[in-house]
């Protein structure tokens, strides 16, 4: 009798664990990147992606066609109409799996984009920061950025 | 007349007959037995006492060759679906025989049998139903969850790690990395080069074996994480998955070094349905070695973690919708 008890245990039990509803949360809201005339994603390629332990935060590095090949190529040059994009978000634990973390909420977007002007070609750099997308007033450090961002070696895509 | 009383009504004695002939099959199929051995120990788990405490009350009755069955156990046809899942439990996961798996792999078996065990699908509910002694409490799973993270350790590279790395850099910079031929699955799915020319719709780091990941979406995934229209995805829809090898500079930056693998999952609801409506592909290393060999069979691995995404299609990564 205690088998079958035990029978009719097992069977509404996973019944019940057929019924079982848990919440479903499909999309990482926190980790999106408000709508914004300030920058724009498409189009552009994987360049490279890192993390930063220290400071908890992942970036992804993206670029039009022009600027991707330029990045294999070490950056050596900088041509013109290139676009760098880099996105850098906090981190978040992974709710599905323990052991990994993914991006939260946008620290910044930070763009170059190059244009020729007369023999040479001028680098912009712009810095959005935060869920506002604030443009960074300050120029200072500038350059460095600009280095920083054209010296990432390319992730290997094959 | 004592007889004509005694007598029982025509419909008692016809259930009463068939309650004896239930009784006598019941009995019959006691016979039908599979046998389920317990195999020699080869090489067990080594963990610290009170982890391998709860993973042998929690698992070993199905994932060793300790099984230990109760009588209840025993009764057919209950034992038959013991005896299976025995089977299906040590073919999947056996700590009985950890020493045939390499360092890495074992690591990454306690991960996933851990996220298991959070997402609800191990032990198996019907299981603790009635072995109530093997269900994972609050306090068991921190005490699994700590001796994970605690083997965690974020050091930068050393130079052989860097070269490999750079190695691997030189000769894809040269595009000669490209594969003439592409490379199958044993399940007929073929390696497509075009995923680098997708969107990222999510990154992963991945403290638990080291890597970290892009997960690239096509133009069908794209539009329908726009239109809002991923539960289910739709047909059509592919993931690319892309591993590299951390690479953790002085400065704590940690970039993506050698490239390990880029996995695949492609909906189609009736073409795969026998695999949860998801054709599923690995290939590993630049070369793209299809993940399984001539086994078809490796579809049963990428099943078995990612059933407990059940309810989100199958799917782990959370798109970022811009």
């Amino acid at each position: 009798m205690k088998a079958l008890y035990s029978l009719f245990a097992v069977c509404s039990l996973m019944f019940a664990a057929c019924s079982d509803n848990k919440p479903v949360e499909l999309y990482n809201t926190k980790a999106a990147l408000p709508s914004s005339p300030k920058y724009n994603l498409d189009g552009l390629k994987v360049i490279t992606s890192f993390v930063n332990k220290t400071k908890g935060t992942a970036s992804t590095l993206y670029g039009n066609d022009l600027a991707l090949k330029s990045a294999i190529d070490g950056n050596k040059t900088v041509g013109a109409n290139e676009v760098f994009t880099l996105v850098t978000w906090k981190q978040q634990d992974d709710d599905h799996w323990f052991g990994a973390k993914i991006p939260s909420n946008v620290e910044s977007v930070e763009v170059i984009k190059t244009t020729s002007s007369g023999n040479s070609v001028a680098v912009n750099y712009q810095q959005l920061n935060g869920k506002s997308l604030d443009l960074k007033a300050d120029t200072s450090g500038q350059s460095e950025r600009i280095k920083y961002i054209l010296g990432q070696k390319p992730s290997v895509l094959p | 007349m004592a007889m004509k009383t005694n007598r029982k009504p025509m419909y008692q004695r016809k259930a009463f007959l068939i309650i004896l002939i239930l009784f006598a099959g019941f009995l019959c199929i006691q016979f039908v037995r599979p046998d389920v051995p317990n195999p020699p120990v080869t090489g067990d788990l080594e963990a610290p006492a009170d982890v391998k405490a709860i993973i042998q009350r929690a698992c070993y009755d199905c994932h060793s060759n300790n099984t230990n069955l109760r009588w209840y156990d025993k009764i057919v046809p209950i034992y038959w679906g013991v005896a299976s899942h025995i089977k299906q439990g040590r073919a999947d996961l056996n700590f009985s025989e950890w020493n045939k798996l390499a360092p890495a792999d074992q690591k990454g078996k306690l991960w996933e049998s851990v996220n298991q065990i959070i997402a609800g699908a191990m032990p198996l509910p019907g299981y603790t139903a009635v072995h109530t002694g093997a269900k994972v409490s609050a306090a068991d799973l921190a005490v699994l969850k700590n001796y994970l993270a605690s083997m965690v350790h974020s050091k930068p590279a050393d130079t052989a790690v860097i070269n490999a790395a750079d190695r691997q850099y030189q000769y894809w910079q040269k595009n000669k990395t490209a594969v003439s031929k592409l490379p199958t699955a044993a399940n007929g799915i073929s390696y497509i080069p075009d995923y680098k020319n997708w969107q990222p719709i999510s990154t992963t780091e991945r403290f638990d074996n080291n890597t970290l990941r892009v997960i690239f979406g096509n133009d069908i995934a794209v539009k329908a994480i726009k239109e809002n229209k991923i539960h289910p995805w739709p047909n059509g829809a592919i993931f690319a998955k892309v591993a590299w090898a951390q690479l953790q500079d002085k400065d704590g930056t940690t970039h993506t070094g050698e490239f390990k693998q880029v996995e695949y999952m492609i909906k189609d609801d009736k073409k795969y349905a026998s695999t949860y409506g998801w054709g599923w592909a690995r290939f590993k290393t630049p070369k793209m070695v299809p993940y399984g060999g001539s086994n078809v069979m490796f579809t049963t691995e990428c099943m078995n973690c990612h059933k407990p995404m059940a309810a989100e299609d199958f799917v782990f990564t959370q798109p970022i919708k811009h």
